[in-house]
């Protein structure tokens, strides 16, 4: 292959990660108007554009404004940073089984804010619940890094992150159970299910900053995750201070799963979806995945929570059961391909 | 049927161990509802023992009342050595505690949970002639009526429609025993409107787009413990049914169909008078 033809394979990529992005980014837009657009009472496109802009019946204002927009905006904003944990935690790993639901981030996350409901020690929408999240998920990740240690293969890496989800489970029933509120057990049922539904902007402003800290922290270490990929210590040589960037990493995602676990409850699998549907059309550079990936969690989950409005049921569907009953497959599907390495490189 | 069944088991007991007791019969509830009837209408020395949730002043409008007497554990076991001549129990309990008591010769009777002030009547009337004491009863069923007129006095005239929205917008419908007492008031229950005539969950924009006069719920305050209880503080309900806008009934008042009714019809006279002001 000439210098040439290398610059044009190389351009070729660009154009297309370019255009990719861009369609990304289109369909963001889309559906984060018809997110708006949909709800038990039915509004035309016009009034919902009306009424968004402070137009329109008050009664449509408050739907669209108040009810529709902070959920949307949530939707947007936690399938981002959980499309950006995935990407972040499988650029720190170099492995594409790596995600926050796996690592049980979201289950521990849970755990600390069903011990602020349960417990009665603050109102479910106040900052104590969202730093108790951060908290335990910040602990489980790091606890599973600890655990696991630094060049843990896949084996070790789920296993561990199988028995933190599931001390995580236990601790929160054991909460659930040491509760002095009747209806805390159906709460925390209906809460572990995961669901963006009749949210408000004060749920927006509990976990949004969290949420863009977490990405903010997640993002800077673009370039670290890319040094990463030609191994530990290549990477030490070019200056990346590993045991730093593990830092970073939990710290970011702790932060943002934290954060939107604490106002939605547990949404698994779209980190652990969002970076794979990326890496063939953008390629494999984890740092060139991460934004795409952000985009491709918040379509996922603003697409999901638009299926959960749609969908002719009595009671309502949760979020987290769909997004787990479409991840669950795919993560079988993962392991079905990635079976060679779990069989021989138990490290 | 239910006051028949009842009156059955009363006469079943007169005929076997009646004359034994000149007093009236003592007993033992195992309900938190039928604590309450019992705490009302018998003699202390008739009570031997009330239910596990008997003294949580969040179900039972009676709690402080029933701090003088013994609570039990809700199973067969303590209740068998206190020997009472009748148990009063709810189908909704256990079934096994319930066929073990029988099972030991005790004698049971059943209470359903009443959906409608007849029924509620009915039961008054029933546990009186249990405990032997329905001259007690006929005042509490008095007591219920004069609070149903003052009620109504109050709200028949406007026609309001009213929500009952609990946590996570439950919405009570026709069948309920909250739904009796807006009707026998004069109010009207919108969960009808809302296609939830047998109750359900209401979404929050269908509630905001009904536009109710009233929304009723069952605590004030601006405390959310849980997710359940900030659907009803969210901004877009709050907006429209700021504190001005909503009848407030504590739940204690309105779980059990009961005497304690009475005291619900009057604080929801109150509550009308304040919210209408």
């Amino acid at each position: 292959m000439s210098v040439q033809d290398f610059a044009l394979a190389a351009e070729v990529a660009a154009r297309r990660r370019w255009s990719a992005t861009a369609a990304l980014l289109a369909l963001v837009v889309l559906l984060l108007v018809i997110s708006l657009g949909v709800g038990p009472v039915r509004l035309s496109p016009l009034a919902v554009i009306e009424a968004l802009f402070g137009g329109g019946s008050d009664v449509a204002q408050v739907i669209v404004r108040e009810i529709r927009l902070p959920r949307t905006i949530l939707a947007f904003a936690i399938g981002g940073i959980l499309g950006l944990s995935g990407a972040a935690l499988q650029g720190l790993l170099r492995n594409p089984l790596a995600s926050p639901s796996l690592f049980g981030a979201p289950q521990s996350a849970a755990f600390g804010a069903v011990l602020v409901i349960a417990l009665g020690l603050a109102d479910v929408r106040s900052y104590a619940l969202p730093v108790a999240a951060i908290i335990a998920a910040f602990g489980s990740v790091f606890a599973l890094l600890a655990i696991a240690g630094r060049n843990a293969g896949l084996l070790i890496l789920i296993l561990a992150g199988l028995a933190i989800s599931s001390f995580a489970g236990a601790a929160t029933a054991l909460v659930m159970n040491l509760s002095s509120n009747p209806f805390v057990v159906l709460e925390i049922a209906f809460w572990l299910l995961g669901s963006l539904e009749d949210r408000s902007f004060q749920h927006v402003a509990l976990a949004l900053p969290f949420i863009v800290a977490g990405a903010a922290i997640l993002l800077s270490q673009a370039s670290a995750f890319r040094a990463l990929t030609l191994g530990e210590e290549a990477a030490q040589s070019l200056g990346v201070d590993v045991g730093r960037l593990r830092l970073f990493v939990i710290t970011g995602v702790a932060l943002g799963v934290g954060g939107a676990v604490a106002v939605t409850g547990s949404i698994g699998f779209i980190g652990l979806v969002a970076p794979h549907l990326m890496r063939p059309l953008i390629g494999h550079d984890p740092a060139r995945l991460l934004v795409p990936s952000a985009f491709t969690g918040s379509a996922l989950l603003l697409a999901a929570d638009i299926a959960v409005r749609i969908i002719p049921s009595t009671s309502d569907i949760k979020v987290g059961v769909l997004t787990s009953i479409i991840g669950v497959p795919f993560f079988l599907y993962l392991i079905m391909r990635e079976r060679r390495a779990l069989g021989g490189g138990v490290a | 049927m239910m006051r028949r069944l009842a009156a059955l088991a009363a006469a079943a007991w007169l005929i076997c161990c009646g004359a034994a007791f000149a007093a009236g019969p003592r007993i033992v509830s195992m309900n938190v509802c039928s604590d309450q009837l019992v705490l009302s209408l018998a003699d202390p020395d008739q009570i031997l023992g009330l239910s596990r949730f008997s003294r949580d002043a969040w179900q039972s409008w009676a709690a402080e009342k029933a701090r003088n007497y013994p609570r039990l554990s809700g199973g067969a076991e303590d209740v068998l050595p206190l020997k009472p001549d009748l148990v009063v129990v709810s189908l909704f309990d256990k079934r096994a505690t319930r066929d073990l008591l029988k099972a030991h010769g005790l004698h049971l009777v059943e209470f359903t949970v009443p959906r409608t002030l007849d029924e509620v009547r009915d039961q008054i009337r029933a546990m009186g002639d249990v405990l032997q004491h329905p001259d007690r009863a006929k005042a509490e069923i008095a007591r219920l009526d004069a609070a149903i007129a003052r009620a109504r006095a109050e709200a028949s005239t406007h026609h309001y429609r009213v929500l009952p929205v609990e946590r996570r917008g439950f919405v009570s419908g026709d069948s309920s025993l909250i739904s009796s007492l807006l009707t026998a008031t004069g109010l009207t229950n919108a969960a009808g409107e809302l296609g939830l005539g047998a109750g359900g969950f209401a979404s929050l924009e269908a509630i905001v787009k009904l536009r109710p006069d009233f929304i009723l719920v069952s605590e004030a305050g601006d405390r959310a413990e849980d997710e359940g209880r900030a659907f009803l503080l969210h901004p877009a309900l709050e907006r429209f049914y700021p504190e001005s806008r909503r009848i407030v009934l504590p739940e204690r008042l309105t779980v059990c169909g009961g005497v304690m009714l009475a005291d619900a019809l009057d604080r929801l006279t109150e509550e009308l008078r304040r919210v209408t002001k």
